[in-house]
C-alpha cells in the first residue's frame, strides 16, 4: 500500500473516530440560537465602551499591519 | 435549526479533510489551503457552540462570543498567508520549487 493511502486510510479513521465520539455524546436538548450581527456588534464593542473586544480588535489591526510589513519585507526582491 | 452534532460531525469531517490534504500534497500553496480548511473548521465550531451556548442559557441573554472569537481568528489567518505566501515565493526564487519534499533547509 502506497504511503498517500495509508495517510487517507489514517484520516478516514480519524474522521469515524470523530463521528462515533459527536454521536455517543448524550448532547443537552437545546435549539440552535439565531445570533444576529447586533449581537455581534454589541459582544465586539461593549455596550458601555469599557467592556467588549475593542482593544483586542485594535491589537489584530496592529498585528495585520506587522504581517503586511513582514510579507512585503520578506517578497521584495534582492538587489545585486 | 439545524442540530449541534451535524455542525461538529461537517467541522470535523472538514479538520480531516485538511489534514489529509496536508499529510498528502507536495505543493505548499495546497498544503497553506489545507490548513486554512482545518482553520475553518475550528471556526465552525466556535461559532456553533456559542450559539448552542446562548440557547441553552437564554436568561444570560444572546452571546456572541464565540462569533467574535471566529472573526479574530480568521484575521490572524490571514496575516498567516500573507507572511506564508512571501516565505514561499522567496523560497521560490532561491530554490525553483515550491515542493515540501524537495525544500528541506529546515531539515535537521
Amino acid at each position: 500500500m502506497s504511503s498517500n493511502a495509508l495517510r487517507a486510510l489514517a484520516m478516514a479513521v480519524l474522521a469515524l473516530l470523530f463521528v462515533a465520539i459527536v454521536l455517543s455524546v448524550p448532547w443537552p436538548e437545546g435549539d440552535m440560537d439565531s445570533t444576529t450581527s447586533e449581537d455581534v456588534a454589541k459582544t465586539l464593542f461593549g455596550t458601555t465602551g469599557a467592556e467588549g473586544y475593542g482593544l483586542v480588535l485594535l491589537l489584530i489591526g496592529l498585528l495585520l499591519l506587522v504581517a503586511l510589513l513582514g510579507g512585503i519585507f520578506l517578497a521584495k526582491e534582492e538587489s545585486e | 435549526m439545524i442540530p449541534i452534532e451535524y455542525w461538529i460531525i461537517f467541522s470535523s469531517l472538514l479538520f480531516a479533510i485538511g489534514a489529509y490534504g496536508v499529510l498528502t500534497r507536495k505543493n505548499a500553496i495546497v498544503v497553506l489551503m489545507s490548513i486554512e480548511v482545518m482553520l475553518n473548521a475550528a471556526n465552525i465550531n466556535l461559532v456553533a457552540f456559542s450559539s448552542y451556548h446562548s440557547a441553552l442559557h437564554p436568561s444570560t441573554g444572546p452571546d456572541a462570543s464565540g462569533q467574535v472569537f471566529a472573526l479574530f481568528s480568521i484575521a490572524i489567518a490571514a496575516a498567516e498567508v500573507a507572511v506564508g505566501l512571501a516565505i514561499l515565493l522567496s523560497v521560490y526564487r532561491r530554490y525553483q520549487t515550491i515542493d515540501v519534499d524537495k525544500i528541506n533547509i529546515l531539515r535537521w
